[in-house]
């Protein structure tokens, strides 16, 4: 029984998972998450919130297409934040979180 | 020699993103649209590609590292070699003004990202369905309709530039004006829908004859023009003559008693000296010229500056310029 208090427990499939046409298209979009985990992680440490920003626009713009809505709007959230003009890493830890959080959790 | 040209192989779609993501999710999503997919990573790399391969459609990110979207549409716009391309924006970004200053920079549509594929899809045949019908009036301003020859308006374009073009290159340049005989005549007897086809038929025998470089163009009724670039007189007179003796030769299954023939006139300098590059000033040189061969009997070929007597009897072939 998985923990549900434990992010990681929920595998969370795209909404086009079924979609013959789009399973090697999400597998690769998919197999790609570790890097993007991995950056936004290096970003936040080294505190380059441009790189946060373009990061989150590219997965705005992307998940959505791929059935990730909800990893989709993480990312809106996020490069709202930025550009609100937030430019302290702390205040940006939740939303990076979050967002990584969800990345991890996609599965093809 | 026909002006239209039928529009072979598959549209390509240039597709400028910075994502991956995106460029792998459209080639499959896009797939049974019939087009042909170009790849670019970056404004600078969309430019060079949209000038080289002249794409039918772009769709171009608003948001890219390097010169971003705005950019890379203002210059696509300020070349005239891509500036026809239709372009439709694609941005994560739906905020109004962005979207303004897009078309106010010339692009044809937007689209938010993450997108709808179906809308996208509708978009782009949109797009590409507006673009052949402006391709289509473009050709059909300069096309006229009975004979498919170019029309009075692209011959006015074409003269005054082959004219400025001989006199800066010292080229050759020759321009013949040419009509049916009688003409009036062959109406009233024969009936105006056979002179339809008197003028059909001479403007396909010129359309035959010319070379892929020649413009042969209906003037107006039955009066017609050549413009021969890097041909002097004696060239030209070779070629109008072939066309001459076909003319003479044409017969009508449907009108056995119909004959005509063709009078010409050419000029390869303007009438008046003072005004060596004024395009009129050379129409009305030829069209001297082509009273003359209607005075001296019709059916034949005259030169302006010639004494209307004997062909060869004329002026030197004078290199413009």
């Amino acid at each position: 029984m998985p923990d549900p208090t434990e992010p990681n427990a929920t595998p969370l499939r795209s909404e086009f998972a079924d979609d013959p046409d789009m399973a090697e298209l999400i597998e690769l979009f998919v197999a790609e998450m570790p890097d993007r985990v991995s950056e936004l992680h290096r970003s936040l440490e080294s505190g380059d919130i441009d790189q946060l920003e373009s990061i989150a626009h590219q997965l705005k713009g992307a998940c959505g297409g791929y059935g990730f809505e909800v990893i989709g709007h993480a990312a809106a959230a996020l490069e709202q934040v930025v550009r609100s003009g937030e430019r302290d890493v702390s205040a940006l830890r939740s939303e990076v979180e979050s967002l990584v959080t969800l990345c991890s959790r996609a599965i093809a | 020699m026909l002006a239209l040209t039928a529009n072979a192989g598959k549209p390509v779609l240039l597709v400028v993103d910075d994502s991956p993501a995106i460029h792998r999710l459209l080639s499959v999503k896009l797939r049974d649209e019939g087009l042909e997919f170009l790849t670019a990573y970056q404004g600078e790399e969309g430019l060079e590609l949209a000038e080289a391969h002249q794409p039918a459609l772009i769709l171009l990110d608003v948001n890219m590292p390097g010169i971003d979207g705005f950019e890379t549409l203002r210059r696509l716009k300020s070349h005239p070699e891509t500036i026809e391309i239709p372009v439709i924006m694609l941005s994560g970004d739906d905020a109004p003004e962005q979207k303004v200053m897009c078309f106010e920079l010339g692009a044809t549509d937007f689209v938010t990202k993450p997108f709808d594929v179906s809308e996208l899809r509708a978009r782009i045949q949109s797009a590409l369905r507006i673009r052949t019908l402006l391709i289509m009036l473009a050709q059909r301003a300069q096309v006229d309709g009975l004979t498919g020859l170019y029309n009075r308006a692209a011959f006015d374009t074409t003269v005054a530039n082959e004219v400025a073009r001989s006199i800066e290159e010292g080229e050759p340049l020759t321009l013949v004006m040419s009509d049916l005989d009688r003409f009036k005549r062959l109406n009233d007897t024969f009936g105006h829908q056979a002179g339809d086809a008197a003028i059909a038929s001479f403007a396909q025998v010129m359309a035959n004859e010319v070379r892929s470089y020649d413009f042969a163009c209906r003037y107006g009724g039955e009066e017609f023009a050549l413009i021969l670039p890097g041909t002097a007189q004696e060239e030209a007179t070779v070629l109008c003559e072939r066309i001459r003796r076909e003319v003479e030769q044409l017969s009508w299954a449907k009108y056995p008693e119909m004959s005509t023939t063709a009078s010409f006139g050419m000029t390869n300098r303007a009438k008046d000296p003072a005004t060596p590059d004024d395009p009129r000033s050379w129409v009305e040189a030829a069209d001297d010229a082509l009273y003359m061969a209607k005075e001296n009997g019709r059916n034949r070929i005259e030169r302006f500056g010639g004494d209307g007597t004997d062909l060869d009897d004329t002026l030197p072939v004078r290199l413009a310029g």
